[in-house]
């Protein structure tokens, strides 16, 4: 990475600042990790490849919902971003072919809403 | 432009919940309206809002429509497709900013921190022109220590910085050893460059050339992830000499703390860098003075330093917006305990127990009736439900025996027995006392064992009164803060809860039924349906009868395991 001085950061800043949009992220903290976030990080990954979607998926700190993690934030155009919780196989597999199409999104398993600024 | 969305959940904790059935009326009302494709309908888990019946939240248009019933679906419907209003505004009592990126961004890389305004606040300060202004701008917030007790951190940096000193030490504090609480590892993990940004901005204000971060050995994922921060750091010379191009050099290692809850205290944890036993030493001299290799040193927690790249990234002014009139900003609690959902919540100082144990943790597991909670680990005290509308700062909590520590935050309801916690936490400070001072090492030990006696049944009244003067000798006579704080939990449920106290000792007898050599367990004839799945759960076969005479417990032979409680379907087994 170059260095960052006084005059260049905002420079990098706009460079490095990108469309959040068409993500997926995992919860990857100590917490998400012992609740078994690595496999979901890693079926995610495969079926979206498999599926060729233009979704990139991200691998990020913990949200606080410590009681439902695994947890998985789906953020797809056209659809509101929530995250899901306690996220099994079977429900990331959901996501991907439902949600992550920008279908619909999966009932039962949403904990969260977030509102868009 | 969002798909228009419906969010439905039976926030009741009934055994038959709602959504299902609200979910269909939904359905079969857009199905007639022909919306199918304009609308969706989504169950979900949680809504945020809590007992209110089948709650529908809807999007983008955000607003709760709470107590749901078939009736209201059309209405709804009408306001989601028309985007109008009605209903009540949802209300987030959450407010993230030491979690601003935890959960948001790529902890792992520095690009994504940056594109976060990451970075910014090291670039005002060392654009402020001098150190003193960095000093007025925090002064400005009204920041002060969150490791617990509040010591305003502008002045903390103040006094360091007047010591004319030819090296100084700047030491992050990541050695979070209070039972459940994980507010520092959450935020070292999802953010490790808001705390380095944090250190930095220290370093340059104080004029100190070195810092340390002192993490505990347990957090693996957080030191891998600091240490990643750092060499990313380091590479874009965010940390080394003339950072951002500026005459200024600051160089950041990690240390690793080995397990010693006292090493958490300031002047054990200089000691522990230094390479020498963790064993605290008496104040003054203050770390400011001389702290790490005798070099004024300032040591403040991790969300600390969270804070402080927040402030200088959005301003003071923005930062003192939210709190109360001597606390400001927020503060991150690691809700546990019996509560629906446990997990970090971060909430602006002022705000209620009450809110946060209702309105954020979902209320009570089983929506039993909730008892205490109990804030800031084994230092801190037991707030008894009376006080739940206190709103939570650093004075208010003081003022009701305990403290708000780190932020653990422990609810507390009516399986809980108060000699049990009490025991429960003076055992883990007895534990982890160092053992240098006698008041902590002796005074520890034997409100233990006077603890200990009540839960036995073999103490007398006049124990009260000896454990509230070994309480009171202890916190004053004791060297440094694991000491002086460790008979709090034991006054403060004496002080809210002494007729518990009195019933161990005069009835012999634990309402919660957690003091195993007060209580017996029996069967009740009535409810029992001699199934014998009780018997076969007995670990020590002290269960005997048989299907047609019914069954007995043997209370000589069982050891109150509890096994034959969770294995009865028909609850036939009780504690008494």
């Amino acid at each position: 990475m170059e260095r960052i001085t006084l005059s260049n950061i905002d420079e990098i800043k706009k460079k490095n600042t990108k469309d959040r949009t068409n993500n997926i992220k995992v919860g990857m903290s100590t917490c998400g990790i012992a609740a078994g976030a690595d496999e979901i990080y890693n079926l995610l990954t495969d079926e979206i490849k498999k599926r060729n979607l233009n979704v990139s998926i991200l691998k990020c700190g913990c949200y606080g919902m410590c009681y439902a993690e695994p947890l998985v934030e789906v953020d797809v155009q056209g659809l509101p971003r929530v995250i899901y919780g306690n996220v099994d196989k079977e429900t990331a597999i959901k996501i991907v072919d439902k949600h992550a199409t920008g279908e619909r999104l999966i009932n039962d398993h949403i904990i969260k809403i977030i509102e868009r600024d | 432009m969002d798909r228009k969305t419906i969010f439905i959940k039976d926030t009741n904790n009934t055994n038959t919940p709602q959504t299902l059935a609200i979910y269909n009326s939904f359905m079969n009302y857009i199905r007639e309206q022909n919306l199918l494709n304009d609308i969706q309908i989504v169950r979900t888990e949680d809504v945020g809002v809590y007992a209110k019946g089948v709650v529908a939240k809807t999007y983008p248009v955000v607003k709760i429509f709470e107590n749901v019933t078939e009736n209201d679906v059309p209405a709804i419907v009408e306001a989601v497709k028309n985007a109008a209003g009605g209903g009540v505004p949802s209300r987030d009592k959450q407010v993230r900013r030491v979690l601003r990126n935890c959960g948001y961004i790529d902890p792992e890389s520095i690009e994504d921190y940056i594109a976060n305004d990451g970075y910014q606040g090291l670039k005002k300060a060392l654009s402020l022109g001098s150190p003193d202004k960095v000093l007025e701008e925090l002064k400005a917030s009204g920041l002060r220590g969150r490791g617990g007790a509040g010591f305003p951190t502008w002045l903390k940096w103040k006094l360091t910085k007047d010591i004319v000193a030819d090296q100084k030490y700047v030491i992050c504090n990541g050695d979070e050893g209070d039972p459940g609480a994980y507010m520092n590892r959450s935020v070292m993990e999802g953010d490790p460059h808001a705390v380095i940004e944090g250190m930095i901005i220290g370093g340059y204000t104080i004029g100190a050339t070195k810092g340390f971060l002192y993490i505990r050995a347990e957090y693996p994922l957080a030191i891998e992830r600091i240490q990643n921060a750092l060499n990313q750091a380091y590479a874009a010379g965010l940390l080394g000499a003339n950072i951002m191009g500026v005459n200024f050099t600051f160089d950041l290692e990690i240390r690793l703390g080995a397990g010693a809850f006292v090493c958490g205290e300031e002047t054990a944890l200089i000691a522990s860098i230094e390479g020498r036993r963790g064993t605290p030493s008496p104040r003054p001299p203050y770390p400011s003075v001389k702290g790490l290799w005798e070099k004024p040193t300032f040591i403040n927690n991790v969300e600390t330093f969270a804070n402080v790249s927040y402030i200088f990234q959005k301003g003071a002014a923005e930062f003192a917006k939210i709190g109360t009139e001597k606390s400001k900003g927020t503060k991150v609690f690691a809700l546990t305990g019996k509560i629906k959902n446990s997990g970090l919540t971060e909430v602006p100082m002022g705000t209620t127990l009450r809110e946060i144990v209702y309105d954020i943790g979902g209320g009570v597991i089983d929506d039993r009736p909730i008892r205490a909670v109990q804030t800031g680990g084994p230092s801190g005290g037991v707030i008894p439900v009376e006080y739940l509308d206190t709103p939570v700062d650093y004075e208010n909590l003081t003022k009701l025996g305990t403290i708000m520590g780190s932020g653990g935050m422990i609810v507390m309801d009516t399986s809980d027995c108060m000699v049990d916690i009490a025991q429960f936490y003076l055992g883990f400070c007895v534990d982890e006392s160092c053992g240098k001072c006698a008041p902590c090492r002796i005074g520890g030990f034997q409100m233990l064992k006077l603890l200990e006696g009540i839960s036995n049944g073999t103490a007398v009244k006049e124990d009260i009164n000896r454990l509230r003067d070994i309480c009171h000798a202890t916190q004053k006579a004791s060297l440094c803060g694991l000491g002086q704080t460790a008979p709090n939990p034991v006054i403060t449920t004496i002080k809210y809860f002494e007729e518990e106290y009195l019933e161990h000792i005069e009835n012999r007898r634990c309402r919660a039924g957690k003091c195993k050599n007060l209580v017996i367990y029996k069967i009740m004839p009535d409810q029992c349906k001699k199934c014998g799945i009780c018997v076969r759960q007995c670990p020590v076969d002290a269960i005997s009868g048989t299907r047609e005479t019914g069954y007995s417990i043997n209370t000589s032979k069982c050891i109150k395991c509890g096994q034959c409680i969770e294995a009865c379907k028909f609850k036939a087994i009780i504690k008494e």
